[in-house]
């Protein structure tokens, strides 16, 4: 039987810069086939030129056995591959039916109107499979990211799609909805549907796909069965280097740094009261929508609270901006980094620089050449790649636009660090660059909140571990206490 | 060569569109290459370019501002009034300041603090500061400047008229503020992304009265180049004022998305302006034609800007 979708030897190039050198890919009807490899090592390029975003400059594309030219997303569609990216493609005001139909809508009266009674029926007969509590004629807006995804499933499905790329689909599900993202995975490779699920975390990608394409630097590194292969030996081949195996220090003082009490916003944060120490490095957990980023943006001073204060070294923090509380000593490394931490256009060092410029301005006028000096020496200690701080920040991948917005706060002298996802998005070696660096700033005496939804990252940094259940605080874990399970218990409601 | 090394490539750009505009006009009128008819197309382009200057600081902070037209009116007529009164050039001058940096920060209040759409607020100023403007007035013009006053701004330094001087000056000031000092950094940051800027500890509502009253400002400023000029203060001046400086701005590389725009180049967008309708008139082309070759300016500016921008 001919594979379902073979590309051989792909090439692409950016202007001088070759992204994609002679890769090739393999995927067999009903497989969920993994594509690996760090952030830039070419799967995005990949996902686009499969999606019709990208045109390729050579290579051949094969659905079927048969070749196919793909010069558009429309083209892409009707050969039978659909794309669900990480950040979901829908028009949050139009109805899940509405999306479902998006660019290919029911028409009726010959052609002129859009017949929303035929959309409806059969948007809710696509989604019956997936979860039929989804109602078909209620505005995307008001749904929960993992139905949103289910919705864009049934779009695919609609579209008869025989191939699904999944770009990063569980980065915004709790591990329930994963676990019922692996059964609608299921069902859909029983179809004979076949998977393209790309992933930074292994515990999925072994939990899913039964081959693996491994990229790296533009080029096909290994195509590996993945129950078969170990998990270090896929990082490693993927990262091209071995990892260093790390356990963790703690560098707590009994020096209390900061205090929060009673900390409260509407329903999203309730009372919530905890210390910080010197050295400490606190993880807070649980589901999404359990309060973590929302605690963490009232601590910084971007959200206004109902009740409550925040003591730093005893002094109360007035309820006055982000800008007051920067001065007080805290910094926040927002989750979307996109949307809350860059500035797109400007470059690296003035990113840096933004919070603390009377720290690099003398008579008024801002001292570029210290400004770049300072921002070279914090960027060098990260290993900013490419090493050029005069690049807009924004033509820098995920992992490396994280480095300078928490090189920001290094900049500012930042006493405290709020980091809420810090490696959301960013590849694996990139990842342990970011856990030693949160280390060293424990280690100099920095105290440190760390806010994520990947269980086995909050136990490899923190000290303590607070778990967020519906807004409160409902336990807080030291020493050995800190298990996957432990968590898991304190953060599920009771229902 | 330095400074073409440093040019930005933007700039540069807008720079080769105004030789070849300037190129296609001097084989067409002998009168146009000539000392006195260049100074001419500056002088004619200082009004604009004063408004363009703040309105590209207003662009870049992600703001438009459709009120400096009727501002300029209002400073122009208090000021007028003023000096008719016999109050002295100076403290009439400082009116006309105080006015235009009073409505900035009138503007600024709304959008900043009340968090209204600066599209909106600016085109409601629109209508507001020229109603005020009418009604001290009763719609007369007030005549009868001091000839003091006037000799400022007909005179030259020289042989540069002390308009273009006056406006080199404040755009020497614009541009270091942009690219010199912490502001500008804020302009741009709050421009590109005003949540990312307010978490990073820009100081947003600072910065935003900050562009909005150095607009309002320099709107006072060309309207004293301008009464000193006519000899006359009308409240009806500086009708459509706004559109020539958002025009000037885009042409020279600025961003209506925000974020993005350059001093140098919004410039050399006004003086582009300026010489299409200088060289137009040197050909005696009828004004309705003028309006068509600055309408297509515009576009083909935007059209070469979005081709050639993503290989930046």
């Amino acid at each position: 039987m001919a594979p379902r979708l073979s590309l051989t030897h792909v090439e692409k190039s950016f202007g001088a810069r070759k992204v994609l050198h002679g890769v090739s890919l393999l995927v067999q009807p009903g497989e969920v086939h993994g594509l690996l490899g760090e952030n830039g090592a070419g799967k995005s390029t990949m996902l686009n030129i499969l999606s019709g975003v990208l045109s390729k400059d050579s290579g051949t594309i094969e659905i079927d056995g048969k070749p196919v030219t793909i010069t558009s997303p429309r083209s892409a569609s009707e050969a039978g591959i659909a794309m669900i990216h990480q950040e979901l493609q829908q028009v949050p005001e139009l109805t899940v039916a509405q999306n479902i139909y998006l660019g290919g809508a029911l028409r009726m009266a010959g052609g002129l109107l859009v017949d929303r009674a035929a959309q409806e029926a059969e948007a809710k007969r696509l989604l019956a499979p997936l979860d039929p509590n989804i109602d078909v004629t209620a505005p995307i807006r008001g749904l929960r990211v993992a139905q949103r995804q289910l919705v864009e499933i049934a779009k695919a499905l609609r579209a008869k799609a025989r191939i699904i790329a999944m770009d990063e689909p569980t980065s915004s599900l709790t591990p329930s909805e994963f676990e019922k993202l692996v059964t609608v995975i299921a069902g859909l490779t029983a179809q004979g549907v076949s998977i393209i699920y790309v992933s930074h975390k292994m515990d999925e990608v072994f939990r899913v796909c039964q081959n693996a394409t491994i990229l790296r630097d533009g080029k096909l590194i290994a195509q590996v069965p993945i129950p078969q292969t170990p998990v270090a030996q896929v990082i490693e081949t993927m990262v091209g280097r071995e990892l260093a195996h790390v356990t963790h220090h703690s560098h707590a003082t009994s020096r209390v740094m900061m205090q929060v009490n009673g900390l409260s916003r509407g329903k999203a944060v309730q009372d919530a009261s905890f210390d910080l120490h010197a050295g400490e490095v606190v993880g807070i957990a649980g589901l999404v929508g359990a309060g973590r980023t929302e605690l963490l943006r009232l601590i910084s001073g971007v959200d206004r609270a109902d009740s409550g204060t925040v003591e730093v070294e005893g002094a109360v923090l007035p309820q006055a901006g982000p800008r007051a509380r920067i001065k007080a000593g805290l910094g926040l490394v927002p989750e979307e980094r996109k949307r809350d931490g860059i500035i797109r256009h400007r470059p690296v060092t003035t990113n840096i620089g933004l919070p603390a410029m009377n720290k690099f301005t003398q008579g008024g006028l801002i001292q570029k050449r210290k400004l770049k000096a300072r921002s070279e020496e914090l960027m060098k200690e990260v290993n900013l790649r490419p090493f050029d701080v005069s690049k807009p920040i924004g033509s820098f991948s995920g992992g490396n636009q994280q480095k300078a917005i928490i090189g920001r706060w290094l900049a500012a002298d930042t006493k405290i660090y709020l980091f809420d996802e810090p490696t959301r998005g960013i590849d694996v070696g990139a990842k342990a660059e970011i856990y030693d660096l949160i280390e060293k700033l424990a280690r100099e005496g920095r105290a440190i909140i760390v806010v994520s939804s990947e269980l086995p990252e909050v136990i490899r940094v923190s000290d303590r571990v607070l778990v967020m259940r519906e807004g409160r605080i409902s336990a807080t874990l030291s020493g050995p206490d800190i298990t996957e399970a432990n968590i898991v218990r304190n953060a599920i409601p009771a229902s | 060569m330095t400074f073409l090394s440093r040019l930005r490539f933007r700039d540069a750009g807008t720079l080769l569109g105004l030789i070849l505009i300037g190129a296609v006009f001097a084989i067409m009128a002998p009168t146009f290459l000539t000392g006195p008819n260049l100074l001419n197309v500056l002088q004619q382009s200082s009004i604009n370019a004063c408004i363009a200057l703040g309105m590209t600081l207003v662009i870049i902070s992600g703001g438009i501002d459709l009120t400096v037209g009727p501002v300029a009116a209002l400073s122009a007529v208090l000021a007028a009034t003023m000096m008719v009164a016999g109050v002295p050039v100076p403290l009439a001058l400082l009116g006309a300041v105080c006015v235009g940096l009073a409505c900035g920060a009138l503007s600024a209040a709304l959008i900043a603090i009340g968090g209204l759409q600066p599209f909106i607020v600016t085109l409601g100023g629109l209508s507001l500061f020229r109603a005020v403007a009418l009604i001290f007035t009763g719609g007369q013009p007030i005549f009868g400047l001091p000839e003091g006053f006037r000799a400022v701004t007909n005179g030259n330094i020289l042989s540069i008229p002390n308009p273009v001087l006056i406006v080199a000056v404040f755009a020497i000031l614009a541009w270091i503020i942009l690219n010199k000092t912490p502001l500008g950094e804020y302009f741009m940051a709050v421009g590109g992304n005003p949540e990312a800027a307010r978490i990073a500890g820009v100081p947003v509502i600072m910065t935003k009265f900050a562009a909005y009253m150095i607009s309002g400002l320099m709107a006072a400023v060309a309207a004293m180049i301008l009464i000193g000029r006519l000899g006359a203060a009308e409240p009806t001046m500086g009708t459509l004022w706004e559109l020539d400086a958002i025009a000037a701005s885009a042409i020279g590389g600025a961003s209506l998305m925000g974020g993005r725009g350059s001093i140098l180049g919004t410039l050399i967008g006004c003086i582009i302006l300026g010489t299409l309708r200088n060289g137009l008139t040197l050909l005696n082309v009828q004004a309705f034609y003028q309006l068509l070759a600055t309408g297509i300016i515009i576009i083909v500016a935007m059209l070469i800007d979005k081709a050639t921008s993503k290989q930046e």
